[in-house]
This record gives structure tokens, C-alpha cells and sequence, in this order.
């Protein structure tokens, strides 16, 4: 275990560098623990690629620091991610390069909505990270809670993470954009889609 | 009684002829069929050794010994004695057993029954191989892999250990390939069979797997650790340098393949010209993007679009 110099919370995960995962006992966890990394990478990738969009578009004005913030928490979480996928030899999904840009498209057109736009897509987005990493709670506390604690810590801190952004979201004004409802439905729904694609892809 | 008695004695003494690996096996509603004819391919070779009869003081004395291995139909729990072997492993060792017969015969159901025959049992138990030849060369693809791995894996630690260098990737590659591709010498004039028997349909799926591990084992060990695209690129490309050297091996009639490893030298130089490359192209657009930028900004700049009021 090497100890992490600059980081001065010791309970989180991401000071920790051993690994997060028990070796795999049979193919069918392997598939599954594989599975499981992938589409949260991806889904970290795609936040990343979001919030980049909503940079690009309202970087300059006072929301810039905001979402800079928030946009900062998640590239944490893209790089604890990338470090478990290489040690454990995990395929990342092929899909990336899309998710790269439709994230970006994203992030850009709903922050040319203006602010609220902006964070109604974090809302969105957000609501569907934290169900997703919820359900992945439960499947891993049925399956077998001890031997994935790590795992269930790194994913529940992560969750808290994603809960704060839509917490924040919620604060700055989201539910004022016009066309809330549906735009959240949209959003949602792609987000399943990536999420569906992702796991299998 | 007396009969399974020579059974569990034939056992034993197909035991002394290759190591037995034990494993627990899951017990499988067929499993109980093939048992009954791993025991009938043994009594039909039992008959033809041990003919002495057990001596009344065996009985006894087998009662204290191991418990029954479990031959019978009727043990479901999938519990076995420590000696007792599955039929994978039965099915390796007369496959591995059966490579020695592959320059003569071929990778033919022939070099099957024969090696099946070196470990005394029958030759029609080469029928247990659904896909006959087939299974032959899966099993020598696989059992190459795994060997390559090991080797890898022990020159990691080597390299952890301090006690060797570490190669740059270009080298490592080329090391892992040719070691990969000097496993076929021995089976070189027969391997174009081989290689048509991989191509058939029914084997692709298989065939593509321990190619994908092949190639996803020596990234590993090469030291990618990548998690974006270039995952993709670089073990397709590595396939495609591994498919090549290959087919050029097979026709290759140098002493000791020289023009193979040439070749396989020159298409790793092509991939990593070909990402330095990639490399230069994607810094200098970024250059040309941010000089445009500049150049825009001046712009604005000038014309006096850029004021804040």
C-alpha cells in the first residue's frame, strides 16, 4: 500500500492504489465485475465529456467556477476508474469515441439553453448515474457484501459524489428552464441507452 | 464386485503413466453416461493387462484404502476422490499425447486414436472428440498460449526482481511473437491443415478466442494499460502482424526461418512508425487549431468586437 502524500482524507478510496477488486474466482464473476467497469467507466467518460460541452459554452460566465468544480470531481473519478480497468485488464467499451461526442453535444447545446439548461442536464444526468450506481449496490450486496466491500465503498462514495451534483443542480435553478420535464425525460433515456449499450458493448 | 475391483486397479495404473491433476468436477446429467465409457475404453485395455487375480487379503485391505473413486452413475454431489480424473483431463492428456503423431498422421482423428493408444487405451476412444481434428489443433493452440504466458509471466518477475532489463515494446513484442511462432516448428509442414481446420465455421468462434487472449496477453505483459481506443488499435494490430508472420512462416524454407523474423521485424517497425506518426499528426493539429485560435482573437481584437462594454 503506498500512502498518498497530497491527499489528506485517508478514508477515501481514491488515496488508497491497491487493489479494489478480489481476484476472480470463476469466468462468470469476471464477466460480470467486467461488465459492471465498463459501463461505469464509460459512464464516467461520458460525464467528463458533458461537463467539457457545458465548459466550452459557459466556462467565461459566473457558472464557469461551478461547473468547473463539478466538472473537476468527476475527472477523479474518470482516473480511479482508468487506474481499476488497466490493473484487472478490463476492456473498455468500444463505444467511447460516440460517447465522447454526443457528451460533448450534449453539455454544449443544453449550456446554450443558458445556466439552467445547463444544470437541468447535470440534474438529468446525475439522477441517472446515482440509480444506475444504486442498482450496482444492490446486485453486489446480493451477490456477496463481504467479499466486495472495496468495491461497494468506492462505488458508494462515488454515488454520494454524483447525489451532490444533482443536489447542486437542483440549487442553481434547474427545474426554471423551459421544457424541464421533457428535456429530462430525453436525457434520461439516452442515458439508459448508453448504459444498456454500454454493459453488453 | 471382482469387476470393479479391476477397474479401480486399472485406474490406479493408468495413474502411474501421467501426472493427474486433481480438481473437484461438477457433475453434469451426461457426465454419468461418459463415465461409463471412460470405464468401458478402461476394462476393454484392462483385459488385455493385469490378468492376475486379486488375492482374497485385497479385499480387506482395499476396504481401509482410498474410498470408491467415483465411477458410478449414481454420485451426483460432484464430491470426487483426490486421484480421480475428469474427463477434460482425460481428453487433454490423449490430445497432448496424440501431437506426437501429428507429423506422421496428420491433425487427423488417426493421430487421435494413436496417442489414445500410447496411453493403453482403446483407439476407438478417439470418438469421444466430437470435432476430431479440430479438438486436436484447439487443444495445441491452447496448450501454446498458456505455455507462452507462463513464459511471460516468469519474465515479468524476472524484470520486477530487478534481475532483468526491461525491453522497450517494440522488442518485447517481437520476443513474444517469435517465441509464440517457434512452438510450431516441430508441426510446420502439417500446420497449414491446421490452420484450414481453424477456418472452418464451427471452429471460428473458438479459434478467434485463444487468438484475442494470444494478443490481449502480450499487450498485458508488453505493459498497455490503456482504457480508450487505442486498446482496440493496438490488438488489432498485433493481430494482424501476428496472422501475417504466420502465413509467412509456413512458407518460409530460410535456415531457421531468418525470413520470418525479418519480416516479423519489419511490420513492427510499420506499427510503431505508423503511431508515432499518428502521434506527430495529432500534436501538430493541435498546434494549427490553437495558431487559428490566436489568429482569431487577434481578429476580434482588431476589428474591436472584443470590448466589454
Amino acid at each position: 500500500v503506498t500512502a498518498c502524500s497530497p491527499c489528506v482524507v485517508n478514508s477515501s478510496m481514491l488515496c488508497r492504489k491497491y487493489t479494489v477488486l478480489p481476484p476472480p474466482r470463476d469466468k462468470e464473476e469476471k464477466a460480470m465485475l467486467d461488465s459492471m467497469l465498463r459501463v461505469d467507466h464509460a459512464g464516467e467518460y461520458g460525464a467528463n465529456c458533458i461537463y467539457a460541452g457545458q465548459m466550452a459554452v459557459l466556462g467565461r460566465t459566473q457558472s464557469g467556477p461551478l461547473i468547473q468544480n463539478m466538472w473537476d470531481q468527476e475527472k477523479i473519478h474518470l482516473q480511479k476508474f482508468n487506474e481499476i480497468l488497466g490493473e484487472n485488464r478490463v476492456r473498455p467499451t468500444v463505444m467511447l469515441p460516440l460517447w465522447n461526442i454526443a457528451g460533448f453535444l450534449l453539455g454544449a447545446s443544453t449550456a446554450l439553453l443558458g445556466k439552467e439548461g445547463a444544470m437541468a442536464c447535470t440534474v438529468a444526468v446525475e439522477e441517472s448515474i446515482s440509480e444506475h450506481y444504486n442498482s450496482q449496490i444492490r446486485a453486489l450486496m446480493e451477490e456477496d457484501p463481504d467479499r466486495y466491500t472495496e468495491l461497494l465503498q468506492l462505488i458508494k462514495e462515488f454515488r454520494d459524489d454524483e447525489m451532490e451534483h444533482h443536489d447542486t443542480g437542483l440549487e442553481h435553478d434547474a427545474e426554471s428552464v423551459p421544457g424541464y420535464m421533457i428535456l429530462k425525460t430525453l436525457i434520461q433515456a439516452g442515458c439508459k441507452a448508453a448504459i444498456y449499450i454500454s454493459q453488453r458493448i | 464386485m471382482a469387476a470393479l475391483i479391476r477397474s479401480l486397479r486399472a485406474v490406479r495404473s493408468l495413474r502411474g503413466l501421467g501426472s493427474v491433476v486433481a480438481t473437484t468436477c461438477p457433475a453434469s446429467l451426461y457426465g454419468g453416461l461418459r463415465r461409463g465409457f471412460h470405464r468401458a475404453a478402461l476394462l476393454a485395455s484392462d483385459s488385455k493387462s493385469d490378468q492376475t487375480v486379486p488375492p482374497p487379503s485385497h479385499h480387506e485391505h482395499y476396504q481401509h484404502e482410498d474410498p470408491w473413486p467415483n465411477t458410478s452413475y449414481q454420485d451426483q454431489s460432484g464430491e470426487q476422490a483426490e486421484d480421480y480424473e475428469t474427463e477434460d483431463q482425460l481428453q487433454a492428456r490423449i490430445l497432448t499425447a496424440a501431437l506426437e503423431f501429428v507429423p506422421q498422421h496428420g491433425w487427423t482423428v488417426e493421430a487421435i486414436a494413436a496417442g489414445a493408444e500410447t496411453l493403453g487405451l482403446s483407439a476407438a476412444s478417439a470418438g469421444m472428440f466430437d470435432n476430431g481434428a479440430g479438438d486436436l489443433v484447439l487443444h495445441f493452440v491452447g496448450q501454446c498460449n498458456v505455455q507462452l504466458t507462463e513464459i511471460l509471466a516468469e519474465e515479468h518477475n524476472q524484470v520486477q526482481l530487478g534481475q532483468a532489463e526491461k525491453k522497450k515494446t517494440a522488442d518485447f513484442l517481437r520476443h513474444a511473437v517469435e517465441t509464440r511462432l517457434r512452438m510450431l516448428v516441430p508441426y510446420i509442414d502439417t500446420w497449414p491443415q491446421a490452420m484450414s481446420l481453424l477456418l472452418l465455421p464451427h471452429n471460428i468462434p473458438e479459434s478467434l478466442k485463444h487468438l484475442s487472449t494470444l494478443v490481449d496477453d502480450i499487450w498485458y505483459y508488453a505493459g498497455d494499460r490503456s482504457t480508450d481506443m487505442s486498446w482496440y488499435t493496438r490488438r488489432a494490430a498485433l493481430t494482424g502482424i501476428y496472422n501475417t508472420t504466420e502465413l509467412v512462416m509456413v512458407q518460409d524454407s530460410s535456415p531457421d526461418f531468418e525470413e520470418t523474423w525479418v519480416f516479423l521485424d519489419n511490420r513492427i517497425r510499420d506499427v510503431v512508425n505508423m503511431a508515432n506518426t499518428a502521434k506527430q499528426v495529432q500534436a501538430t493539429g493541435e498546434a494549427v487549431v490553437q495558431g487559428l485560435m490566436g489568429a482569431a482573437v487577434t481578429l476580434k481584437n482588431i476589428t474591436g468586437v472584443n470590448q466589454r462594454r
